[in-house]
């Protein structure tokens, strides 16, 4: 079974006695430093197992997916440089506070990373968002870049590239070479998924060791037909037209 | 391994935790009811509550139940109340828990299912003929008040009230008067003016009288006020000069965590921009403190049918908010628990001593029965209200472990306080602020 691959552990915060603490599968550690995996809750772990269920329904899958995804973009954001930012306070303190610093835009590879700009416009209200559409060409069975529309000054900008499933990593990967293009520096991309393969996650860092990849949970691999194990399904499908 | 719960527990009595209760017994018709009415709406307070003994007769069996019907039932011994019961809820008034009181009709003369619920009152007054006859009431009284009454009145008034209010006929009430109430007067009403501390003649027109005892209760009450704030005092002292308590858990202080925190501080933040990011805030609170539900583990299969061994929750959540600062949580908390049952307290601190008094409550019925209940202020600054908003929670029954206080912003003090007085509930907070600072998250957030 494909569960007993992965590891399981107890699960719950540094404060929770270990008594209290259910087991359950989390998420295979990665030893690439540009992969950055978010803390294992039990909530984390309850979310991702309702959108896991093949019995979720499209609304709680909807609901669900979402909450997960602020959480990955609030993660994301944690990455953006701050300055010093010296205030007073209403009840008349000075309080040496930061500021968000640089310009961001988020970029999604269509269709299943639109699924993901809700819930970066729940933490970023005016953020611009660019679109790319990758599609496996049938012939080659290579990735092909069939249209994006992107930010004029993507270049200034700090990059949230959304996609949900990181599996072989062939449209992403293809995605960071467009943004490359069009002079987005490598160390100032951000690629924001819910679950990704180990595979995928090592393709980044053999090839783009400076993109910043955040994601909730690594899963166990890839099967013959390149689906991650044991995944979700099809989110696009499943977000937006099952 | 973290310690969950701190060894020593330390005492916390609300204002309503040792409830003076007031005895009033007279005669039926002597104006008891008028007279407590009168005291209260003299005092025009809500922490004045009168419970009638009526509520505590005993319900009839089927030939008693026909025999009231033919007004040959003995309403007016004391063998017709069920002192037990009234003992029983007079105890859990004394000591602030709630208490369920039956509800008793004159129309039927049954109890009926539904209960009234009696909650932190400061002062309660029983009225009743009986009010003064049972020796288990009697050491719970702290003032004992006997209304005295012409007899021809208490016969005028009391046909009047039966006839227009119970459902009664003349020749059924006359019938009573003479066959029960008026033996029963001198056999076992009457005795009770031997032991009343004060005998109140001609009822609410007696202005003086009403005066003396609505003094007597205000300063009961002031009395109580000013233990309550020694107590405070004292639980601050403790608090302190103690390290912050374990179960205080800090939301991870990271850049984008800094950099809200500073625009909400912000005096030139717009508050367009300052609802935003307190929602955002609140949605990152939230997640901190729902990993405190029960979860087990649950085997799931995915669409392409691997299966992945995740976990659930076991219980459902529900909230309460502290008004009004604690509504300002709403929107993010709705973000992440959309159908979340929300109850609401009204805690309002008196500008004039600066104790915080309960107001308003209003809970989710299920409470009990939730695995985690969520209490939100958006400030907690001595900590008064929190305290007194999570002794109400554990006075309806919901275990302390699953209590959860949710704040924006506290001071040090402010949570030991809480803590060390319910050690085995948690608090997340986003940002450790001074002890002492004025109430204004929910203002910069309501605009007002």
């Amino acid at each position: 079974m494909a569960s007993d691959s992965q590891p399981q552990a107890p699960v719950g915060p540094e404060y929770r006695p270990a008594t209290q603490k259910p087991k359950a599968t989390v998420s295979t550690p990665l030893p690439h430093d540009n992969v950055h995996i978010l803390p294992q809750t039990p909530q984390l772990i309850a979310l991702l197992t309702m959108i896991r269920d093949t019995n979720t329904g499209r609304a709680d899958f909807i609901f669900y997916s979402n909450r997960i995804i602020r959480l990955l973009v609030e993660e994301g954001l944690n990455h953006l440089p701050v300055v010093e930012h010296e205030i007073t306070t209403p009840v008349g303190r000075n309080y040496a506070g930061v500021k968000f610093e640089g310009k961001i835009c988020g970029v999604s590879i269509m269709r299943a990373g639109e699924s993901m700009e809700q819930g970066l416009r729940d933490c970023c209200r005016s953020v611009r968002i660019g679109k790319i559409l990758i599609q496996r060409d049938e012939e080659t069975s290579k990735p092909k870049l069939y249209y994006d529309k992107l930010p004029e000054d993507i270049a200034d900008r700090w990059v949230l590239l959304l996609d949900p499933m990181l599996a072989t990593g062939g449209s992403a990967l293809m995605a960071i070479d467009v943004l490359k293009s069009r002079g987005v520096p490598e160390e100032h991309i951000l690629f924001l998924n819910l679950i990704a393969s180990p595979e995928g996650a090592k393709k980044f860092a053999d090839r783009f060791p400076k993109v910043r990849v955040v994601t909730a949970f690594v899963d166990q691999g890839l099967d013959e037909k390149n689906y991650i194990v044991p995944g979700l399904g099809d989110f696009g499908d499943r977000f937006y037209t099952m | 391994m973290a310690m969950t719960t701190p060894t020593r527990r330390i005492h916390y009595s609300p204002p309503w935790g040792n409830a003076s209760i007031i005895g009033v017994a007279g005669s039926s018709g002597s104006g008891k009811t008028s007279l407590a009415l009168a005291i209260v709406a003299s005092l025009n307070l809500p922490w004045v509550v009168i419970l009638s003994m009526d509520s505590f007769y005993k319900p009839l069996t089927p030939a008693q139940s026909a025999a009231a019907f033919r007004n040959e039932f003995d309403f007016d011994s004391p063998d017709a109340i069920d002192f037990d019961v009234l003992v029983d809820r007079l105890r859990d008034v004394k000591n602030g828990k709630v208490a369920d009181i039956p509800v008793y009709s004159f129309q039927k003369h049954a109890r009926l299912e539904q209960t009234t619920t009696i909650y932190s009152p400061h002062v309660l007054i029983l009225e009743g003929i009986f009010a003064l006859h049972d020796q288990r009431v009697l050491d719970m009284l702290d003032l004992k008040i006997f209304a005295e009454a012409d007899a021809d009145l208490c016969l005028s008034r009391r046909l009047v009230r039966d006839v227009k209010e119970r459902g009664r006929d003349i020749d059924g009430c006359i019938k009573q008067w003479f066959g029960f109430v008026k033996p029963n007067f001198s056999k076992y009403v009457a005795p009770q003016r031997e032991i009343a501390d004060i005998i109140i003649p001609r009822g609410i027109e007696n202005k003086v009288a009403i005066a003396m005892i609505s003094s007597q209760i205000q300063k009961t009450l002031q009395h109580k006020s000013a233990q309550h704030q020694l107590e405070l005092t004292r639980l601050g002292k403790i608090a302190e000069d103690s390290p912050l308590s374990p179960n205080a858990i800090i939301i991870k202080q990271t850049n984008q965590v800094k950099a809200i925190h500073t625009l909400l501080m912000d005096e030139t933040t717009s508050t367009e921009d300052y609802i935003f990011y307190f929602d955002r805030m609140v949605a990152l609170l939230i997640e901190t403190a729902v990993d405190f539900l029960p979860f087990t583990p649950s085997q799931v299969t995915t669409p392409q049918g691997h299966v992945y061994m995740g976990l659930k929750k076991t219980a459902e959540i529900s909230a309460v908010v502290v008004l009004r600062g604690g509504s300002a949580f709403e929107t993010g908390l709705r973000r992440t628990i959309p159908d979340c049952r929300i109850g609401r307290i009204l805690i309002q601190t008196n500008y004039r001593t600066g104790e915080p008094e309960l107001h308003y409550r209003a809970l989710p019925a299920n409470i009990k029965q939730c695995g985690l209940v969520l209490v939100l202020d958006p400030q907690m600054s001595s900590g008064g209200a929190a305290l007194m908003a999570v002794k109400v929670l554990v006075d309806h029954g919901v275990p302390e472990d699953r209590i959860v206080f949710v704040t924006y912003m506290a001071g040090r003090v402010g949570v030991n306080r809480v803590l060390r007085v319910f050690p085995e509930a948690r608090c997340v907070v986003a940002r450790m602020g001074d002890d002492m600072e004025n109430r204004w998250v929910e203002t910069r957030y309501l605009g007002c």
